[in-house]
């Protein structure tokens, strides 16, 4: 949702298919491309892949990009666990901001709900 | 100035080693309801659920819950502190309400589950990114003496989530500054919250690892090496390959 609220600030329209892995562009993100390869290769368990997609960002973004993608990968890779953990639901009012992409990228299926 | 990531190959910002300072820190020292070595013992086994027989047949399945088996853990900790280490590590997105109960009846305390899930989650932060650095991971703290507070927070009630919670006008002084001030407290936020220790840990990282409350949503200016919007397509693209909604 901040990606698109992002977006809408910055006047850009971002493809909110690049978050599912279908596009293969950089989807109106600079790198964005090179950075949902190394989130994936992150979350893998490929090495080689893994080395390459970092070196493919790094050369892209820098070593301080790099640092701050990692990072953000681990902490969602964290953060993903907690609500799942707990069994929280998506806010109402950020449900209702979302429901359009929510229902057009089928994401409703990883919710809560479905985990009674 | 820390000492964490000083001889790393690439530039960690000081503030986020001293963020991951202060968390392994406390994760040596007793909480509320663990104490240092239990807390110590809970990061190993997060470390060590990733090499889990039990665990990758259950990943592999189309349903965890017909998988019986014993968990390949380090021995240090009950069977059922192990299930739900090895479960939220590996295979969050197929929890359920139905297993969560079943962990309460097996004598876990609330309290004690939102403990063990704040010290995966921090373990998950930290080795995560050190994964995408392809950085070794850190060496775990060295457990300090000490007895958990046992602090339970009055005003925590049942809500919308599988573990009662505190909302902002329940807070005590006690439990004062674990919400950001002057908008709406997330449910991310409040998750934890039955363990308030925990929300001021986690969000540590949290502000310094991603952004703080406020940075997060002002667009008009970017405050990493990365904009705004790279930073919410990892972010998103991270969420969707766990399958969290959330």
């Amino acid at each position: 949702m901040l990606l698109r609220a992002s977006g809408l600030t910055q006047n850009r329209a971002y493809d909110l298919n690049s978050v599912t892995g279908a596009v293969q562009d950089d989807g109106g993100v600079a790198h964005g491309r090179r950075l949902v390869e190394f989130a994936e290769a992150v979350l893998g368990e490929d090495e080689k892949t893994l080395t390459r997609a970092r070196a493919a960002l790094r050369a892209g973004i820098g070593p301080a990009g790099l640092a701050d993608a990692a990072g953000v990968v681990g902490l969602f890779n964290a953060i993903d666990r907690v609500a799942d953990a707990t069994g929280i639901p998506l806010e109402a009012e950020k449900a209702e901001a979302s429901a359009d992409f929510r229902a057009a990228l089928d994401f409703d299926r990883f919710g809560v709900a479905a985990r009674r | 100035m820390s000492e964490f990531y000083a001889s790393a190959p690439i530039e960690i910002g000081e503030d986020l080693a001293a963020a991951h300072a202060r968390a392994w820190d406390r994760i040596g020292r007793a909480g509320s309801w663990w104490d240092g070595g239990q807390r110590v013992a809970i990061a190993a086994e997060t470390r060590h659920a990733l090499s889990c027989a039990l665990c990758r047949r259950r990943k592999e399945a189309l349903s965890p819950g017909p998988i019986e088996g014993k968990h390949d853990s380090l021995g240090a900790l009950p069977d059922t502190v192990v299930e739900v280490i090895h479960r939220v590590r590996t295979d969050p997105a197929r929890l359920s309400k139905r297993w969560f109960r079943g962990v309460i009846v097996a004598g876990f305390s609330e309290e004690q589950y939102v403990e063990t899930v704040s010290i995966v989650a921090h373990v998950v932060a930290i080795d995560t990114m050190a994964r995408g650095l392809g950085l070794d991971l850190l060496p775990l703290p060295l457990p300090e003496r000490g007895k958990p507070s046992q602090y339970r927070p009055r005003g925590a009630k049942p809500g919308v989530a599988w573990v009662r919670w505190l909302e902002p006008v329940d807070l005590t002084e006690q439990e004062a500054g674990i919400y950001p001030a002057g908008r709406p407290t997330a449910n991310i936020m409040k998750a934890m919250s039955l363990v308030p220790d925990e929300v001021k840990s986690f969000f540590d990282i949290v502000s310094h690892q991603y952004q703080g409350p406020l940075e997060m949503r002002d667009f008009s200016r970017e405050y990493r090496a990365i904009s705004h919007a790279q930073i919410e397509l990892l972010a998103a693209r991270v969420s969707v390959l766990n399958q969290c909604l959330y």
